[in-house]
């Protein structure tokens, strides 16, 4: 069964941390600058301490639907200060509070709303909302959604489906300037000490291209919208982890390959069985003048074994 | 926010079912009133097929008249006809197929669908590849992107595609044979001159137009939930069209896990990947479609494979409930928007109908150059039939003999004769 984490935690895989802290990282330069940010879905806001580092913005809004998890945020971030709105994002009297909040701080006003879209029943509110903030109130706005399209199974927490098509469904709707940024998974390896203690390396990695398959697809709009950073991040990957995963999912797969050879031997001794005693049945029935019992040559038994048998054809 | 979508009829059909679930599921949100205009005169309101619409308003021309609306969408060709005849604020077109397409080049039709596109104003279209063609034709016009959703209630995704490891291959067929573009008797050919076993299901609302077909079950007309359970029941879904849309058949079938077989109709890039979720087939090529279709029913493990992506690509596609938000998200936009220039739009009109009459002069032009032609033949045939060796040979058709011995050619006369009438 896949492990469906929807927030981002201290125990999330570290390659889904990344795709995380990524995010944050292209926006923290905006975060940092504005006179006030605010974080739509923020959850624990461990993702966004991780790409703040020591920095802070001066004044910040976490709104998120879970009440925990916005004090968790604010804790996370070591911002007491912080504003703190639960709210429910579909709501347009809930998005014009966090918007009345926002202006009121003052300032230059950046909001990042990542992996929050696909969990509304409806997004068009947000959308609007967001469009009007960015055309008529200077706010720049940096979103993200999942490539729903490369996922085998579908996420039960998804309320809307995206892909390329959706989001480019989505560009349409926002405002006309605007920055568009794809996602893409990196894979890799690297070389350390024999006995080192952590390592921090600098890497140069070619990605983009004809071809390119985003895991994520990110739009900035607003008059900020071309700062958004465009970077890479690599983390050690949990090979223990990973190997037990493949494994897990090897052994599942030969089990399964083994019973079936397994069961198809035991049918095929099976069948033989069953014509030598259907045969044999068939024939006392026909010395004792007893209709024919159990089911025709050609034809598959009933699914509930009858208790009483029933003539045929033989 | 009032809408009014104009469609000709009610009458059951792909284009005006996707406006009825736009209009439904508008109709259903805070503060929008929807209205469907007829632009054609009704004999009777047809509801069949759409009693989901109760809370649309659905109101002939001259009611729709008297009304004013926000925004007025005209949804086929002919309904730009009475599009600015009505009040409205905003005007835009939902493009869902480039129309002209469905005419023949002598038809005057074809002109008239396409000098609809230089109208002033927004558009809305369902496929990608027609938002590609528009920003070209009209690259200062605003498009708004809005695909059709699937409705996830009647085409539910199944889990796993239903088995078929050795039986014959399930194919199903499906569209109005009658359309030229459609091609369903070529896609029924095709299944005939497959070696390997199979059985075919022709579905069409159109038997008539059919005629007697090779096939093993001909159904129709079917309602969506049939027509569910009967994907749910096929391996693979040929069609062959040569213009298509958004081309949802393909889509609802993933839904129930059944691959394609498909030309490389427009509307096909958006979903259908070849040797992932479908398999391609090259035009009029029927040889090779059965060729594919032997494939499919000998390699088991492909069919499975391309029936299971199929069913992924399902997955990511978007419900009603989504693409109904990009539809009210694409009318608030347009009704925002300052109005297109009727000027620009007037000029690329005018420059398209230039371009449109010149072409209909040239056809004129030839059709009087083969008159001429004709006119010429017909008369050098008439001083022939009066000079008088001729004159003498045609009188000897008196004798019944001469008349006995002309019979074997009486049919190249009258072939003669029916040419030349």
């Amino acid at each position: 069964m896949p492990d469906w984490q929807e927030r981002i935690t201290h125990e999330t895989a570290p390659a889904i941390r990344a795709e995380h802290d990524l995010r944050y990282r292209a926006a923290a330069p905006l975060i940092i600058q504005a006179g006030s940010w605010a974080d739509l879905g923020c959850g624990n806001g461990l993702a966004a301490a991780d790409a703040l580092g020591a920095r802070r913005p001066a004044h910040a809004v976490l709104v998120d639907v879970a009440e925990e998890a916005v004090e968790r945020a604010a804790a996370e971030l070591a911002m007491p200060g912080a504003a703190r709105i639960v709210a429910d994002l579909t709501d347009p009297a809930a998005l014009a509070e966090i918007g009345g909040q926002l202006l009121a701080l003052g300032g230059e006003t950046f909001v990042t709303c990542f992996e929050v879209v696909e969990h509304l029943s409806s997004f068009l509110p947000l959308i609007q909302w967001a469009g009007t903030m960015a055309s008529e109130r200077g706010c720049t706005f940096f979103i993200s959604v999942p490539n729903d399209e490369f996922w085998a199974i579908q996420n039960p927490h998804h309320l809307s489906a995206w892909g390329e098509g959706a989001f480019e469904e989505l560009r349409r709707l926002l405002p006309a300037q605007h920055t568009l940024l794809r996602q893409v998974s990196l894979s890799g390896s690297a070389l350390v000490g024999w006995d080192a203690p952590l390592e921090r390396h600098s890497l140069e990695v070619e990605v983009g291209g004809p071809g390119t398959v985003a895991t994520h697809f990110l739009a900035a709009f607003g008059p900020r919208h071309l700062e958004v950073a465009r970077s890479a991040l690599a983390v050690q990957s949990e090979m223990l982890e990973q190997r037990r995963w493949e494994r897990e999912r090897e052994n599942d797969v030969a089990v399964s390959q083994r019973l079936a050879i397994e069961y198809r031997e035991q049918l095929r001794q099976r069948e033989i069985w069953f014509e030598e005693w259907r045969k044999y049945i068939h024939e006392l029935e026909r010395e004792l003048n007893r209709p024919l019992s159990g089911a025709g040559e050609n034809d598959l038994p009933d699914a509930e074994p009858s208790s009483s048998a029933t003539g045929n054809a033989g | 926010m009032k809408v009014a979508f104009l469609v000709n009829d009610l009458a059951l059909s792909g284009g005006v079912g996707v406006v009825a679930e736009h209009a439904r599921r508008l109709a259903e949100l805070d503060g929008w009133e929807v209205t469907l205009v007829l632009v054609r005169n009704q004999d009777e309101a047809s509801w069949h097929g759409y009693e989901q619409l109760a809370q649309v308003s659905v109101r002939s021309r001259a009611q729709a008249l008297e009304d004013h609306y926000d925004v007025a969408v005209a949804t086929w060709w002919e309904t730009t006809f009475t599009l600015f005849e009505l009040s409205a604020e905003r005007y835009a077109y939902f493009v869902q197929s480039l129309e002209d397409r469905f005419y023949r080049h002598d038809e005057a039709e074809r002109m008239g669908a396409a000098l609809t596109l230089d109208l002033p104003v927004a558009f809305i279209t369902e496929a990608s590849w027609i938002a590609q063609t528009l920003a070209a034709l009209r690259p200062r016009a605003s498009c708004f992107l809005v695909r059709n959703g699937i409705d996830k209630s009647v085409f539910p995704v199944l889990a796993e595609p239903s088995a078929n490891d050795s039986g014959a291959l399930r194919i199903l067929i499906e569209g109005a044979p009658s359309s030229w573009f459609k091609h369903v008797h070529a896609a029924i050919d095709a299944t005939s001159a497959m070696s390997e076993p199979r059985h075919v299901t022709v579905v069409t609302g159109d038997r008539a137009g059919l005629g007697t077909v090779a096939a093993d079950e001909v159904l129709g007309p079917l309602n969506h939930r049939e027509m569910a359970e009967l994907y749910a029941r096929s391996d693979v879904l040929v069609k062959l069209s040569s213009v298509e849309g958004m081309f949802g058949p393909p889509l609802e079938g993933f839904h129930r896990g059944a691959t394609c077989l498909v030309t490389p109709v427009t509307g096909h890039e958006e979903y259908i990947r070849h040797g992932w979720n479908g398999l391609l087939t090259d035009w009029e090529d029927l040889r090779g479609t059965a060729r594919q279709l032997d494939l499919l029913a000998r390699d088991r493990t492909l069919l499975s494979f391309l029936r299971r992506n199929a069913l992924e690509t399902a997955r990511g596609w978007p419900s009603w409930e989504q693409s109904s938000q990009f539809m009210a998200g694409a009318l608030l936009a347009i009704r925002r928007e300052p109005p297109p220039s009727g000027a620009e739009a007037a000029a690329r009109l005018l420059a398209d109908l230039r371009g449109g009459l010149e072409t209909y002069h040239l056809h004129l032009r030839e059709r009087a150059a083969y008159a001429d032609r004709e006119r010429r033949i017909r008369n050098r045939l008439k001083r022939l039939s009066s000079t008088t060796p001729i004159r003498q040979l045609l009188g000897l058709r008196r004798f019944g003999a001469v008349r006995l011995l002309a019979k074997p050619l009486s049919p190249i006369l009258r072939r003669a004769r029916k040419a030349l009438a």
